[in-house]
């Protein structure tokens, strides 16, 4: 899967969960301070990606990420 | 005022009455503490504009909403901001670029949970500064402003304080809000309260210079849990109290001991953090509180009544018992009970039942209405031999508890004494109680709380009256002798001056010294000896013998050559058989000093408040009569005055019991010219003169030992 297949459903997820126009989500948009998500959303985020890309995210290291950027990132890791 | 500070004080005027708050991260979530910042801020009627701002929400409240601070199209003068702390970066980023220059930071997740929280605070107190920023916070209640020309309650307490005259910064926000709900069952209310969490930007200090010139405010009251710059604290308070006459009452928690460190030196073994924390507020005019209640009870008879003009309390009950209590409590605070003119006597005879107490404390009888405490009241205010009254109400079948709470009320507003009230009990009393606090009569609920209150306001008033003089500074001392002594100990990598060196610091400051000379050898000693004249004092001289007494190190009263030589083995095999390893640098012999009084004079460097002096009983039971106390250098007359008299060897010194009256003059240039040695000499850690022998009045008085850490 390449990145930018990565940056398009990680956009999904975020839109789904935090319920915001996927075409207002920036690369760079921070989950909380961009997008308005709480830090029950930033949770449900976490387990949302876990669910779409069938991966494992360590806890203490996935709540770390913040941005899209950073998810698409992270994500990429679990699927090389 | 440098323009740093000039700045500061200008966004903490900004936080405390805004033209216009933005709310960041503020939600529509009822319950969580975003949401209830922002409806407080609504609740509170504030006088100037909201702006909230969410990058979710068009609108919350009712109020248009911004998905950031910079988007907000008018000018934002603070920002309350309620982000987590991992995006809080952002949000200051951005109040900068919004040219906003002060702000409440609520939340939590910085200093205080240590780690990444501590980097968090380091780099939003560089971005503020990088923008001139000053902030609150983080981990914090909030702020409340009561002027009702500005009406700010941007916390999530739960309910608004009344308006009134007393501010409070606590370093606790649960404290606050019980604080706040303790207040207003008691109509107490305040100017300004502010909740300043981790104080990583605006400090009590800040806030204390800030208060100063808030006229609203006239007693500023302080919960602390940690003391970050000690000697700025005592500096700001010392100033609030002498320029304005406002009291500062503190409350600093942690007074338990958790074991003072591990010291060389009496001094440092004597002066635990907390003795250190009372002797500095002390010094600087600050009420110490032990608990809540106290701070409170004083507060509200420093706010709601004018300062006593003397100590002379006069008593009204309608009950013997509770009367009999304050009585005792008023003459264990240093009150007076005093006798009344006869004008008041014979007015109290000619109203008062035959069976009423017409002297000080005056009994109305239990079934007093009304009219007795009213004739009671008013003519013991009028008398001149009156300083302040106490009133007692215990409710029985007939006292008319709400006409005399009216009553106390109306002759209170007419005179400018003092008048304090226990109305005893609880569900009888509520109503009277409830008319005495609204009308600003201090209430108490146990009556031996109003001599502890009134004793409070009449030290506080003789304190504020004392005149200011001048630092004694010694122009006969040498800073470089003392500096070359204590700078090349220092870079040999040394910890401990004995006395032989010690000694010469000293003397570098004109302490009296009588000359000695240090031997390594009996014949050496029994030469010395002759030389000074008998008798003489011999001790070890070794760096690692700290206490020279408890290893046999010392002999006095030696009156012979012969004796001399015998005295210099006999230190020495004590010494060795006590410290086997130690290296002996050689004994020392000074002629004895005459008898006198043992005192001693200590110096200690703490982190927190700076170089403490220290005075007390001196001798080898130093730490058994624990007979010292404290204080913070630079030492001003008042303050050694106090050092002195705050200990027993006060009175000892002064010729109690028929002992001689001792030369306290050269006493008190000593622990000036300490406190000058202190302030000069940052290399000394610790310092004992133990003892210092105070000879009688008018022949001064002699270092006999000395030690010093570095």
């Amino acid at each position: 899967m390449d990145s930018h297949e990565v940056q398009n459903r990680v956009k999904k997820v975020i839109a789904n969960v935090l319920k915001v126009n996927e075409e207002n989500i920036a690369e760079d948009a921070n989950f909380i301070f961009d997008l308005g998500a709480d830090s029950l959303q930033s949770i449900e985020l976490v387990a949302a990606f876990e669910e779409e890309f069938q991966i494992e995210m360590p806890e203490d290291k996935a709540l770390e990420v913040q941005t899209v950027s950073d998810a698409v990132k992270f994500i990429s890791q679990f699927l090389a | 005022m440098d323009n740093h500070v000039f700045d500061k004080m200008k966004n903490i005027e900004r936080i405390f009455s805004p033209t216009s708050i933005a709310v960041l991260g503020a939600n529509k979530v009822k319950g969580t503490v975003p949401s209830d910042i922002l409806t407080n801020i609504l609740k509170a009627e504030y006088k100037g504009v909201v702006y909230p701002v969410n990058p979710r929400e068009k609108h919350i409240s009712s109020i248009k909403t911004y998905k950031y601070v910079v988007d907000i199209e008018d000018p934002v003068d603070v920002a309350v901001i309620v982000y987590p702390s991992s995006v809080m970066h952002m949000a200051i980023e951005q109040c900068g670029q919004k040219g906003i220059k002060g702000a409440i930071i609520i939340s939590a997740g910085f200093k205080e949970v240590g780690g990444q929280g501590v980097e968090r605070e380091e780099q939003i107190k560089a971005i503020a500064r990088k923008y001139g920023m000053s902030f609150i916070g983080p981990n914090c209640l909030g702020v409340i402003n009561t002027d009702p020309a500005v009406n700010l309650d941007a916390s999530f307490a739960r309910k608004m304080p009344e308006e009134g005259n007393i501010a409070f910064i606590s370093q606790s926000g649960a404290l606050c809000t019980a604080v706040l709900d303790y207040a207003r069952a008691k109509h107490i209310g305040f100017s300004k309260f502010v909740s300043i969490g981790n104080k990583a930007d605006i400090s009590e200090i800040d806030l204390l210079y800030y208060l100063k010139d808030d006229p609203k405010t006239k007693v500023i009251l302080i919960y602390l849990e940690e003391i970050s710059n000690g000697s700025a604290l005592v500096k700001a308070a010392k100033t609030v109290i002498e320029e304005t006459g406002k009291p500062v009452l503190a409350i600093k928690s942690g007074r338990t001991k958790a074991g003072a460190s591990a010291a060389a030196s009496h001094t440092g073994s004597l002066a635990g953090s907390d003795e250190i924390c009372d002797a500095a507020f002390k010094q600087a005019g600050i009420i110490r509180c032990d608990d809540i209640e106290e701070m409170f009870n004083k507060a509200i008879a420093f706010t709601y009544q004018p300062l006593p003009a003397g100590n002379r309390v006069a008593i009204i009950t309608n009950a013997g018992g509770p009367g009999v209590l304050t009585t005792d409590a008023s003459i264990k605070c240093g009150l007076e009970l005093p006798k009344f003119n006869p004008a008041t006597t014979e007015i109290l005879k000619k109203s008062l039942p035959k069976t009423a107490n017409i002297n000080n404390p005056v009994d109305v009888i239990g079934d007093a209405r009304a009219d007795r405490y009213n004739v009671a009241i008013s003519s013991v205010i009028k008398d001149d031999n009156v300083d302040g009254v106490f009133i007692i109400l215990t409710p029985q079948s007939m006292t008319e508890i709400e006409s005399i709470a009216h009553e106390i009320s109306r002759i209170s507003s007419q005179f400018s004494k003092p008048i304090y009230t226990s109305f005893m009990g609880e569900t009888d009393v509520a109503a009277g109680i409830d008319i005495l606090q609204r009308n600003k009569i201090p209430h108490y609920i146990l009556p031996e709380s109003m001599p502890i209150a009134f004793a409070s306001t009449y030290q506080f008033k003789r304190m504020i009256e004392q005149k200011q003089e001048p630092l004694k500074i010694y122009g006969d001392v040498s800073i470089e002798k003392a500096h070359s002594i204590l700078n090349k100990a220092v870079s040999n990598g040394r910890k401990y001056l004995p006395e032989e060196e010690a000694a010469k610091v000293l003397e570098a400051y004109k302490f009296p010294i009588l000359k000695s000379g240090l031997v390594q050898s009996g014949e050496e000693a029994a030469r010395l000896s002759e030389k000074f004249g008998y008798p003489v004092v011999m001790k070890i001289i070794s760096e690692d013998i700290v206490h020279k007494y408890d290893v046999g190190g010392v002999i006095l009263n030696i009156e012979s050559k012969n004796d001399a030589e015998a005295a210099y083995s006999r230190i020495v095999d004590n010494v060795r058989k006590a410290k086997p390893q130690c290296s002996i640098k050689g004994v020392l012999i000074r002629k004895m000093i005459p008898p006198g009084e043992e005192v001693i004079l200590g110096l200690k460097r703490d982190s927190t408040f700076g170089a403490v002096v220290m005075f007390g009983l001196g001798g080898i039971f130093v730490e058994i009569y624990k007979d010292v106390s404290f204080g913070i250098a630079p030492l001003d007359n008042k303050a050694v005055e106090k050092l002195i008299g705050e200990t027993k060897a006060a009175a000892i010194l002064s010729g109690a019991r028929g002992r001689v009256q001792r030369d306290i003059n050269s006493l008190r240039e000593c622990i000036f010219r300490l406190s000058q040695l202190a302030l000069d000499c940052p290399q000394i850690k610790e310092l004992d003169i133990n003892p210092l022998i105070i000879l009688e009045d008018g022949k001064g008085c002699f270092v006999a030992d000395t030690k010093i850490m570095i």
